[in-house]
């Protein structure tokens, strides 16, 4: 049966390095290793980041929810927001290159993408955006 | 984001500590290299040995100190990089731009054999 924790907090950076202790003591608990509890990690963090700044704007009113569902072969993690979403399929047919400099910013989905097995993007109506991100475990 | 800055052998030691992910942390940090720039200190290693986390937002942060500093024929460089950051920095192919070292001396004297 898998197992699910939720998270609610509001959207301020000082919250980001919770998710990182919440994800490494699960990620111990399930006795992952090191690499792949560092990739869920990074990962759920930009898309918090993302959840942050780009969907509730860094409006603290607006929370962000994490739902981290645990099984035997697989972690899935839900980052949902309060924004408008975006057009994720354009986008994720152009992502930018992440080593060009002139870039300060838009690595994340790059990140995700390549830490992770699976990414998907949902617009909920009334909602925001929800991004799942999964990693299965098979490699252990 | 914390900050402590030293000097040594010319070279502007910046050790950052805490979390490194946007947010005002931006301003702070190009504040900062700025401020360098001004006293004429463009030999640049930043210390990560205190810091507990960075995302991609804090990396973007690194890199415009980094561009910065190239502009004006300075340079940036790292120092006690984490695993995780240097899985960022694999990752996102960074690595090929950040010079990075595990012992500080090294990283001072790479300035003086420039």
């Amino acid at each position: 049966m898998p197992e699910y924790i939720t998270i609610e907090f509001p959207s301020r950076h000082e919250y980001l390095n919770m998710i990182d202790i919440v994800c490494g003591e699960i990620a111990e608990d399930m006795g992952l290793n090191l690499e792949i509890a560092n990739e869920i990690a990074i990962s759920v963090i930009e898309a918090c980041t993302n959840a942050l700044e780009h969907g509730n704007k860094s409006s603290p009113e607006k929370n962000i929810r994490m739902v981290i569902k645990r099984d035997t072969d697989k972690i899935s993690v839900e980052v949902y927001d309060w924004g408008k979403g975006f057009d994720y399929k354009e986008y994720l047919k152009h992502i930018p290159d992440p080593s060009d400099i002139q870039k300060v910013r838009g690595r994340g989905i790059f990140i995700m993408k390549e830490m992770m097995d699976n990414i998907s993007f949902e617009l909920i109506k009334d909602r925001g955006m929800k991004v799942t991100l999964e990693k299965n475990l098979y490699r252990l | 984001m914390k900050y402590r800055i030293r000097e040594k052998g010319g070279v502007a030691i910046i050790e950052l500590s805490g979390k490194l992910m946007g947010g005002d942390d931006s301003s702070i940090f190009q504040g900062l290299i700025y401020d360098l720039l001004e006293k004429n200190k463009k030999n640049i290693v930043v210390d990560l040995s205190s810091l507990s986390w960075i995302n991609s937002a804090g990396m973007g942060i690194l890199i415009s100190g980094y561009t910065t500093m190239r502009k004006h024929q300075g340079d940036l460089k790292l120092l006690h990089v984490s695993n995780k950051i240097k899985s960022l920095l694999y990752v996102t192919k960074l690595n090929l731009i950040f010079e990075s070292f595990d012992n500080e001396k090294e990283a001072v004297l790479s300035y003086s054999s420039n």
